[in-house]
């Protein structure tokens, strides 16, 4: 593939990173990974992108059309035929049955494993969708791009803040966990946060890192006295343990 | 679908829809009969829809169809073979005028986009849809939207570069889908 080949398929990579995990850009964004003149392009590119979808976000639509819309809805939806409901009881009592008979596994299902930090982190960046708003986002994201910043070592965080102005927010366990893409040097990473006290035992990252990869992407989960972190990129382990 | 599950779809996907169809349709009053056309349609036949996963990727279609239907008949469609070439490199320029606009002066250089492009453009912006379901959308090949989104860039950077445009209103027959509803 050469960086005209590149362009042409990065330039469909959603500015928030969303299609991180996307197998058919993969090699793209590995080449813009090692070509500085293609990332400095992507870079760019990426940049402008994400200030036009940022703008473009910030259209709102006229107050009273979502209560139009809602009013005519439930004015206009079809009534389901007795035939169909009373389908859909059997349906159901069936179903009761299967669970029942199937020795409550379906009533009683036993408790899902948590994830841990790192892992959560990879599946969301793999499968999740990204993005997120407000000033204290911006400014953390800012900083997170600067060549110079260290993760690992520690990083102006202002969880509350964070949270309260539109940063992306997914629950582990339970509880608040923040999510941040950010860029470096033409490529894109995303940063889980979560308060150490919030973070479960059985999710429990250490405070050296440890170090995962699953589909393309690799992740590297610590914690400090406040927070417990997760990096996960697509560019290699090489590039996330750069950035600690 | 239960009122709260209608609820639910409406609260999820009438903002970026609305984006969309004010994108298509370039005045408010389209864009917000445009949406609601799209869940009247939604709430007479979405509950056909049996994968409820793929309710989002139904409602832009279902929005984008309406929206082709009810444009003016004859109006004319570009051929890509007609368009030139995309644009050049981004500027830092481009970049600092963009940061300058606000949301609508951005959805005006959109307005200036040629509609070929516009709507694969727009959902790129929206990012709700990946570029696969922006061609499933759109019914057109995934190679087709990488091309108009590299071309839809490059207008709307010289859009940007020259000045937002006052895009010409697209007459837009709304009278028989108001009778519908």
């Amino acid at each position: 593939m050469n960086n005209d080949e590149a362009k042409f398929l990065l330039q469909a990579y959603r500015p928030h990173g969303q299609d991180a995990g996307d197998p058919a850009l993969a090699d793209a964004l590995a080449q813009a990974g090692r070509d500085p003149a293609l990332r400095a392009w992507q870079a760019r590119e990426q940049a402008f992108d994400l200030v036009i979808a940022e703008k473009l976000a910030s259209v709102t639509p006229p107050p009273d059309l979502r209560a139009a819309i809602l009013a005519g809805g439930r004015a206009t939806r079809p009534e389901r035929a007795w035939w169909q409901t009373r389908w859909l009881a059997v349906a159901a009592s069936v179903a009761l049955l299967l669970a029942v008979v199937g020795g409550g596994r379906l009533l009683f299902p036993g408790a899902t494993p948590l994830p841990t930090l790192g892992q959560f982190a990879l599946d969301d960046t793999l499968h999740g969708k990204h993005g997120g708003k407000g000033e204290p986002m911006g400014a953390l994201q800012a900083l997170l791009g600067q060549p110079s910043t260290r993760l690992g070592a520690g990083l102006p965080v202002d969880f509350a803040a964070l949270e309260a102005t539109g940063c992306r927010t997914l629950s582990l366990g339970g509880n608040p966990l923040l999510e941040i893409c950010f860029q470096r040097e033409g490529a894109v990473y995303h940063l889980y946060i979560m308060r150490a006290g919030d973070l479960p035992a059985a999710a429990g990252a250490s405070s050296g890192p440890e170090l995962l990869a699953q589909g393309g992407a690799s992740a590297a989960s610590w914690r400090d006295g406040q927070f417990a972190y997760a990096l996960v990129g697509t560019g290699g382990m090489d590039a996330v343990k750069h950035l600690l | 679908m239960s009122d709260e599950t209608f609820t639910r779809l409406v609260d999820q996907h009438y903002p970026p829809l609305y984006r969309f169809a004010l994108s298509l349709a370039r005045n408010s009053a389209d864009a917000c009969d445009l949406t609601q056309q799209t869940f009247y349609l939604w709430a007479t036949h979405g509950h056909t829809l049996r994968d409820l996963t793929k309710a989002k990727t139904w409602l832009f279609t279902t929005l984008y169809r309406e929206f082709l239907r009810g444009r003016r008949r004859g109006a004319r469609v570009t051929s890509i073979e007609e368009l030139p070439p995309g644009g050049a490199e981004l500027a830092d320029a481009d970049l600092d005028q963009a940061r300058r606009l606000d949301g609508g002066l951005v959805l005006a250089a959109l307005g200036g986009v040629e509609e070929v492009f516009r709507a694969p453009l727009t959902l790129f912006y929206l990012e709700e849809l990946s570029y696969q379901e922006i061609a499933e959308t759109l019914d057109v090949p995934i190679g087709t939207v990488m091309s108009r989104l590299a071309r839809g860039k490059a207008q709307l950077r010289a859009a940007l570069a020259a000045g937002v445009p006052s895009a010409a209103v697209v007459p837009f027959p709304v009278t028989e889908r108001r009778k519908q509803s």
